[in-house]
């Protein structure tokens, strides 16, 4: 339990500061991302004794893979606590990831982008009428008619 | 003031001629127009299509994730709300621009140069995938200081990264070299059509360094059963 707190938290954090690195200090996607992981990873990578051997061989991943979300466009999303939430779906996915492609390159790339994308459905459900808001968007897509309250 | 010479009028102004010429013209506009047509249809058609691979491809890893968790009903209803959270981020279709344009395939060719290094340094030098990935993007993400003002050199940092993520693959997935460079030259391909589309989106390069290691995974899965 403790493990996944840290796991869970390091999916919070990495996005929130790689996003500030990319768009608040200009530094740019790849840079920000890049850097970041790579100092994590060098930490773990010197100092392997330092934490549990399950967090000493999750918490690069996790982090890079919020990284991922964090290289995200301003244009796109620029609300911290989204990408927060985006960090903590992504964290879901990781730990929950399917044994069939475990080792296939990208495969946290595709779970970063696919939390970056649920997380970007969130606002539709928490503007001004809230749920109701959201309901008649979904079915405004998905029908082409959303009715009259 | 000068008056035009009456012969000169005469020899330029021919009705006939100049209607034979408006028309000449108004049927290269016809032809323009239709094969800016045919080409929009193509670049929509390609724009579908990648949008529907894309989606299949994510559909592929959340079904899997199903499929090994179909015991446990608390994942499942999870992945069941964020398999609808993604089709309305899906649907709702913010995440394009509008324009199709392609990737210049100079720039898709260093995806094979990054995934070759990280692949090395992740196999032979034993840095793990992380370290060696990370190590490439912060290389590469200098590239443009190089010369400021290249439009060219600006782009470079995002492919070497898009082929650090096939060079993360494990030696059970990605054996040797020639699997890698076999994901690269798919995964540039997917690169060059998908310029306009899922732009800025986190995960994008991942995803599509993720399908071309898949698409990779099959065709020599396919050529070792039938070979």
């Amino acid at each position: 339990m403790y493990n996944l707190c840290i796991l869970f938290l390091t999916g919070f954090i990495s996005p929130i500061l790689t996003f500030y690195v990319n768009e608040g200090l200009k530094q740019g996607p790849v840079r920000s991302s890049a850097v970041l992981s790579l100092l994590v990873g060098l930490y773990f990578h010197l100092f392997p004794q330092s934490m549990d051997s399950y967090l000493v061989s999750n918490i690069p991943i996790v982090f890079i893979g919020g990284s991922f979300i964090g290289m995200v466009s301003s244009r796109i999303l620029s609300n911290y606590l989204l990408l927060g939430t985006a960090g903590l779906i992504f964290c879901l996915i990781y730990i929950n990831a399917s044994q069939f492609f475990k080792g296939y390159g990208g495969a946290v790339g595709t779970a970063s982008a696919i939390a970056l994308l649920a997380a970007l459905s969130i606002p539709v459900f928490t503007k001004k009428q809230r749920l109701t808001n959201g309901i008649m968007l979904l079915r405004k897509t998905l029908f082409g008619t959303a009715r009259r309250q | 003031m000068k008056q035009p010479n009456a012969a000169f009028v005469q020899a330029r102004y021919q009705p006939e001629q100049y209607h034979e010429q408006a028309r000449d013209y108004f049927q290269h506009l016809i032809r323009i127009f239709a094969e800016n047509l045919e080409n929009m249809n193509r670049h929509q058609a390609v724009r579908t299509i990648f949008i529907f691979f894309l989606l299949l491809i994510q559909v592929i890893f959340i079904s899997q994730i199903f499929k090994e968790h179909t015991h446990s009903l608390g994942t499942v209803a999870i992945l069941a709300v964020l398999s609808i959270l993604v089709l309305i981020t899906h649907l709702r279709g913010k995440i394009h621009h509008k324009d199709h344009a392609y990737e210049h395939i100079l720039v898709a060719v260093w995806i094979p140069v990054g995934a070759l290094i990280t692949f090395y340094l992740n196999h032979f030098l034993k840095l793990g995938p992380v370290l060696s990935a990370a190590l490439l993007g912060s290389a590469a993400s200098f590239i443009p200081n190089l010369r400021k003002h290249s439009h060219y050199l600006q782009q470079l940092p995002a492919a070497f990264y898009c082929g650090a993520f096939i060079g993360m693959s494990s030696s059970g997935v990605a054996p040797n070299f020639l699997f890698v460079a076999t994901a690269s030259i798919f995964t540039a391909l997917l690169l060059i059509i998908s310029k306009n589309l899922f732009a800025g989106v986190g995960g994008k390069l991942g995803t599509l360094a993720f399908a071309g290691v898949v698409i990779t995974s099959f065709i020599f899965f396919l050529v070792s059963s039938y070979v």
